[in-house]
C-alpha cells in the first residue's frame, strides 16, 4: 500500500509541480515580452489561469495524501489515539464520497456546451491545429477542455481519499497485531 | 441535512473544503430544480477562472523558493544586530525577524513554521519556557500577512472592487510595524529572563556579513511593491518577478537551491497553494447560493436597520470577527462576510482601505485563537509541548494584538497616512 | 412566482443603462402582475457568459447582456460589423424591425432564449495619446490595445493600427507606460474610467455599435400565463428603451466632460467615415463570412436592413 501511495504521490506532484511552473513561466515571459517589445501573447491571460486551475485539482489531491489540509483538530485532539484512527479513516470515506461526487458534478459542467470558444485561446489553438495537421488541438481553444478539471479534480481527491483509508486500515491492523504480541 | 454535515464534517476534523463541498453537493443533488448538482462545479470553476488569482501561488512559490535558499538564518542573523543587545534579546530578535520575513512571504503560517524551527530551540536554551517561544512566535507571524505582500490582501482585492492591491499593501505597514512596536513594548516591560549564552554571536557570522545578508531578501518586498505602486507591473506580474528574484538569490547568489531541488519546490507550492485555493473555489460555489437565495441583502438591511452609528459598526465587526476567527479560517470567513459587509462600511463612511486592514488584522488575530487558529497548530507542531500550555502563554500577546486592533479602528491615520503622504 | 433578473452593470438606474432597465422592469412586471422580481445587478450571479448559460438552464430566468449573445447565437454577431450603422436610430429602427424580429426568433430556435427587447452598450470609439485620427491613414503604426476577440483584431489590422490584446484591468497600466499608444470603447467608460485623464485625442468614429440583449428562458415564458406575458414582452420594451436613453444621456455627458478636461474630440465628416468603413469592413466581413457559415446569410440581410432604415 505504502509503494501505491507514494507512486500516486510523486504523479500528483509531477502535475502540481509542472503547473506551477508553467504558470509562473508564462507569466514571467508574457510580462517581460510586454515591457521589452510592447507585445503580449494573445493567450498570455487565459491559459495560465486555466493550467491553474489544473494546479489546483492535483495539489488537492496531493495536500490529502500529506495531510496539509486546513481543518479543526478540536474533537480529533481530545480523543484517545484508537479513536482518532477511526475517525480519520471515516473522514477518509466522508472525503472519496465528496470527491466522486464532485466528479460527478465536474463532469455534468464540463459536458454543458463544451464547444464554446475560449476567446483568448481559439485563436491560436486553430492556428496550431491547422500547421500541425492534429484537428484535435483545436480542442485548447474550446472550454471544454478546462472545464474538464472539476471533474478531473474530483476524481484525484477520491483516489487520493481511497489510498489514505487503504494505509490507515492497514496501520490499524497492524497496530492490533502489535498489541497481541 | 446539509447544515449537518457542514457543521459534522467541520467538527470532526474534515478538511474545510470537503466539508463545504460536501454540504453543498448534498444541497444541490437532492434540491428541487432549478438546484442541480452541476452548479457546485459551475461555481467553482468560476470561483478560480480570475487572473489576480495567480499571484496567489506565486507569491507562495516565492516564500516557498526564498525559504529553501537558507534565508531564515540570514533574516535572523539581521534581526540579531537590530535588537539583539536588549534585555530578552532572543524575544525581540523572534518579533523584528517576523517583521522582516513579513516582507517576504504572505502567509502568517510560513513565517510561524520558519522561525518557529529556529527560535523555539534556541530560545529554550537560554532559559526561556519553551511554551511561552511558541507564543510569542505564533503571535508574532502575524505580522507576516499585515506587512506586504500579503495573500490576504490580494483575495481582499478581489472580493471588493475599487479597492486596489497597492495601496492596501501600503496601508498595512504602519499598522504591522505598530504591531511588533507593541509587541516588543510588552517583552519588554514583562519578560525578564537572563540570557544564558550570548546567542547573538555563537554562529560565528560577523556584522559585516549578517547586514548583506540581510539587505537582499530586504530589497525584495522594496522592489516588488515599488514596482506596483509606480503602475509599471500588475500584481500578478509582480509576483511573477518576485519568484525570479528568489530563483536568481538561491541558484546563483546563496546557492542553497540546486536545479534537482526544484521539481519538489514547484509542487509544494502549488499544493499549499490548493489548500488555500480549494477554500476560494468551495466559498466561491457557497456564496453563489447564498446571494441566489438574497441572503447578503436581508442581512444588510438588517444592520443598516439596527446599527446606526460608525463606531457601534466597527465596533460590531471586531467583535464579529473575532468571534468568527475563535472558529473559521481567515480567508474563508473574508469570503463569506467581507462581500456584505463592505457596502455596509461604505455607506456609512467609513473608509475602504481602512475597513479592509481592520479586517484583515482582525481576522489574523484569529491565527492564534483556538480552537482553529493555524499558527497555533504550526507553533505546537514544533514545539511539542502541548496546546493548553501554548494557549495559556499567548493570552497576554492576544491581548496586545486586539488594544492594537483598537488603536488602528479609531485612528484611521494609522493606516490611511503613509498611502495619503505617498499620493495614493 | 419569482422573476430572477441579473446583468452586470452597476445597481443605480440614474447612471447605469442596465440598472435602469432592470429596475423599470421590475416596477412594471410587479406592479401590473403577481410575479416578483429580484434584481441581481453588478455582477452578483457571474459575469455575462455565466448569466447567459444560467438562463438556458433556467437557474435565472431574465438577464440582459451585450457581447456574451454572440457567444450562444453567433449570427449576432453581425451587429458588430464596424462602421454598419450610420448612428443610433438607425440602429433602432433596424433592431425593432423586421431585421431584429427574425434575428430573435433566429436565435430563440438555436439558444432557447428569447429576445424580449435590445437596449444599447452604445458606439464604441478610438482614443490614443499621439496624434489626431481623422482618417485612417492617421492610424497607421498606432497600437491599440483590443479585447482579446478576433473582430476586434481583424478590425484594427484593417484600419492600419496594430491591435494588442490586453486585458482589461492591466489597461490603464499600459496606456501610462506607452506599452499601447490607444484604445476604443465607449464614452461612457471612457469617462467613467478615467480613461480620458491618460488619452489625449478621441475620435467619435463609432466603429461598432453594442446592443444589448434583453433574454428571458423561453422555458420560463412559456410558464407564465398570456397576461403575464403581455406584461413582461412590454415591460422589456419599455425597458430596452430606457436603457438606451440613458445610455445616450452619459454619453452626451462623458463627450463635453472629456473636452472639458481637456480632451481633444473629433467628429469625422461623412466622407471620412466612409475611409474608415471601406479600410475596415472588407477584411472583417470575410473573417466572419467563415466563421459564420452556413450564418453568413446575415450580412447580407443586415446590409439590406440598414439601407432600408437609412433611406
Ligand atoms: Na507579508
Ligand atoms: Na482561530
Amino acid at each position: 500500500m505504502t509503494r501505491i501511495s507514494r507512486l500516486y504521490e510523486r504523479i500528483l506532484a509531477f502535475g502540481a509541480g509542472l503547473m506551477m511552473f508553467l504558470v509562473f513561466a508564462i507569466i514571467f515571459v508574457n510580462s517581460m515580452r510586454r515591457y521589452t517589445t510592447g507585445r503580449s501573447l494573445e493567450w498570455g491571460e487565459e491559459l495560465p489561469i486555466y493550467l491553474m486551475i489544473y494546479g489546483v485539482m492535483f495539489g488537492i489531491g496531493l495536500a490529502y495524501l500529506n495531510d496539509r489540509h486546513i481543518r479543526f483538530a478540536l474533537v480529533t485532539d481530545i480523543l484517545p489515539e484508537a479513536w482518532t484512527q477511526k475517525l480519520f479513516a471515516a473522514t477518509d470515506i466522508v472525503t472519496m464520497v465528496t470527491g466522486a461526487a464532485l466528479a460527478w458534478s465536474g463532469i455534468l459542467f464540463a459536458m454543458r456546451r463544451p464547444h464554446i470558444d475560449a476567446s483568448g485561446l481559439i485563436g491560436s489553438a486553430r492556428a496550431l491545429a491547422d500547421s500541425t495537421g492534429l484537428a484535435w488541438l483545436e480542442w485548447i481553444g474550446h472550454v471544454g477542455t478546462w472545464q474538464s478539471a472539476i471533474a478531473i479534480g474530483g476524481v484525484l481527491l477520491a483516489l487520493a481519499a481511497l489510498i489514505r483509508f487503504l494505509t490507515r486500515l492497514q496501520e490499524i491492523r497492524a497496530g492490533v497485531q502489535d498489541q497481541a504480541a | 441535512m446539509s447544515y449537518a454535515i457542514l457543521l459534522g464534517g467541520l467538527l470532526f476534523g474534515l478538511p474545510i473544503a470537503v466539508s463545504i463541498l460536501a454540504a453543498l453537493l448534498w444541497f444541490m443533488a437532492t434540491g428541487e430544480p432549478p438546484y442541480n448538482i452541476r452548479i457546485v462545479a459551475t461555481e467553482m470553476f468560476k470561483g478560480l477562472n480570475s487572473f489576480p488569482l495567480l499571484a496567489i501561488p506565486l507569491f507562495i512559490l516565492a516564500g516557498e523558493l526564498m525559504n529553501a535558499s537558507g534565508i531564515t538564518h540570514r533574516i535572523i542573523a539581521f534581526a540579531k544586530i537590530l535588537v539583539g543587545r536588549f534585555p530578552a534579546g532572543l524575544a525581540h530578535v523572534n518579533i523584528w525577524a517576523s517583521v522582516i520575513f513579513a516582507g517576504l512571504s504572505g502567509s502568517a503560517v510560513a513565517d510561524t513554521s520558519a522561525i518557529g524551527r529556529v527560535f523555539i530551540p534556541e530560545m529554550e536554551k537560554n532559559g526561556y519556557d519553551r511554551a511561552f517561544a511558541a507564543a510569542l512566535t505564533a503571535a508574532s507571524s502575524v505580522i507576516g500577512p499585515i506587512i506586504p505582500p500579503s495573500i490576504p490582501v490580494i483575495i481582499y482585492a478581489l472580493i471588493v472592487s475599487g479597492v486596489s492591491v497597492p495601496v492596501l499593501f501600503l496601508a498595512g505597514v504602519v499598522p504591522g510595524l505598530l504591531l511588533a512596536l507593541f509587541l516588543s513594548a510588552y517583552v519588554a516591560l514583562r519578560v525578564k529572563v537572563k540570557e544564558t549564552s550570548a546567542g547573538s554571536k555563537q554562529d560565528g557570522t560577523s556584522t559585516r556579513d549578517a547586514l548583506l545578508g540581510g539587505v537582499l531578501p530586504l530589497l525584495m518586498p522594496v522592489f516588488v511593491v515599488g514596482s506596483m505602486l509606480l503602475g509599471v507591473v500588475t500584481p500578478t506580474e509582480a509576483a511573477s518577478f518576485a519568484v525570479a528574484y528568489a530563483l536568481i538569490l538561491g541558484l546563483f547568489v546563496y546557492r542553497k537551491i540546486k536545479p534537482s531541488m526544484l521539481p519538489r519546490l514547484f509542487a509544494h507550492a502549488m499544493r499549499d497553494s490548493a489548500v488555500i485555493l480549494a477554500i476560494i473555489a468551495a466559498v466561491a460555489a457557497a456564496n453563489w447560493l447564498l446571494t441566489y437565495n438574497r441572503v447578503p441583502n436581508m442581512l444588510t438591511d438588517w444592520v443598516i436597520g439596527n446599527v446606526d452609528s460608525k463606531t457601534m459598526f466597527l465596533l460590531a465587526v471586531i467583535v464579529l470577527f473575532l468571534f468568527v476567527g475563535l472558529f473559521f479560517e481567515g480567508i474563508a470567513a473574508m469570503l463569506v462576510l467581507v462581500p456584505i459587509l463592505h457596502p455596509i462600511a461604505v455607506s456609512m463612511g467609513v473608509d475602504p482601505v481602512h475597513f479592509g486592514i481592520l479586517v484583515i488584522f482582525n481576522l489574523m488575530i484569529g491565527l492564534i485563537t483556538p480552537p482553529l487558529g493555524l499558527c497555533l497548530f504550526v507553533a505546537e507542531g514544533v514545539a511539542n509541548v502541548g496546546m493548553s500550555r501554548i494557549v495559556r502563554q499567548i493570552m497576554p500577546f492576544f491581548f496586545v494584538e486586539v488594544l492594537v486592533l483598537l488603536i488602528l479602528t479609531f485612528v484611521p491615520a494609522t493606516v490611511t497616512w503613509l498611502p495619503h503622504a505617498l499620493g495614493f | 412566482q419569482t422573476i430572477r433578473f441579473a446583468h452586470v452593470d452597476p445597481a443605480d438606474w440614474q447612471n447605469s443603462k442596465k440598472g435602469a432597465a432592470a429596475e423599470i422592469f421590475k416596477n412594471i412586471v410587479e406592479g401590473e402582475t403577481d410575479l416578483t422580481v429580484e434584481l441581481f445587478p453588478a455582477g452578483a450571479l457571474g459575469n455575462e457568459d455565466e448569466l447567459v448559460a444560467q438562463a438556458q438552464d433556467g437557474i435565472t430566468q431574465v438577464v440582459m447582456v451585450s457581447g456574451a449573445m454572440s457567444k450562444v447565437c453567433p449570427a449576432a454577431s453581425v451587429l458588430d460589423i464596424p462602421y454598419t450603422f450610420p448612428s443610433a436610430p438607425v440602429a433602432w429602427k433596424v433592431l425593432d424591425g423586421d431585421f431584429g424580429a427574425a434575428l430573435a426568433e433566429h436565435c430563440l430556435e438555436k439558444t432557447g432564449l428569447r429576445t424580449l427587447a435590445y437596449g444599447e452598450t452604445g458606439f464604441r470609439n478610438f482614443t490614443n495619446g499621439v496624434r489626431e485620427i481623422r482618417t485612417p491613414a492617421d492610424m497607421k503604426g498606432l497600437k491599440f490595445r483590443v479585447q482579446p476577440i478576433p473582430l476586434y483584431i481583424e478590425m484594427v489590422k484593417g484600419l492600419g493600427g496594430e491591435p494588442t490584446p490586453i486585458a482589461w484591468t492591466e489597461l490603464p497600466n499600459a496606456l501610462t507606460t506607452g506599452v499601447v499608444d490607444g484604445q476604443e470603447n465607449p464614452v461612457g467608460v471612457i469617462y467613467n474610467n478615467g480613461l480620458h485623464k491618460l488619452q489625449k485625442y478621441m475620435t467619435l468614429d463609432g466603429h461598432v455599435y453594442g446592443a444589448d440583449f434583453l433574454l428571458i428562458s423561453d422555458e420560463f415564458f412559456q410558464s407564465l400565463s398570456p397576461a403575464e406575458q403581455e406584461v413582461v414582452q412590454k415591460a422589456a420594451i419599455v425597458a430596452g428603451n430606457m436603457g438606451r436613453s440613458i445610455q445616450q444621456f452619459s454619453t452626451a455627458l462623458g463627450v463635453n466632460a472629456v473636452q472639458a478636461e481637456g480632451m481633444q474630440v473629433y467628429s469625422p465628416t461623412a466622407e471620412e467615415l466612409a475611409q474608415f468603413r471601406n479600410a475596415a469592413q472588407p477584411a472583417v466581413k470575410e473573417w466572419l463570412a467563415g466563421e459564420l457559415g452556413d450564418d453568413a446569410g446575415w450580412i447580407d440581410q443586415l446590409d439590406k436592413a440598414v439601407a432600408a432604415a437609412t433611406e
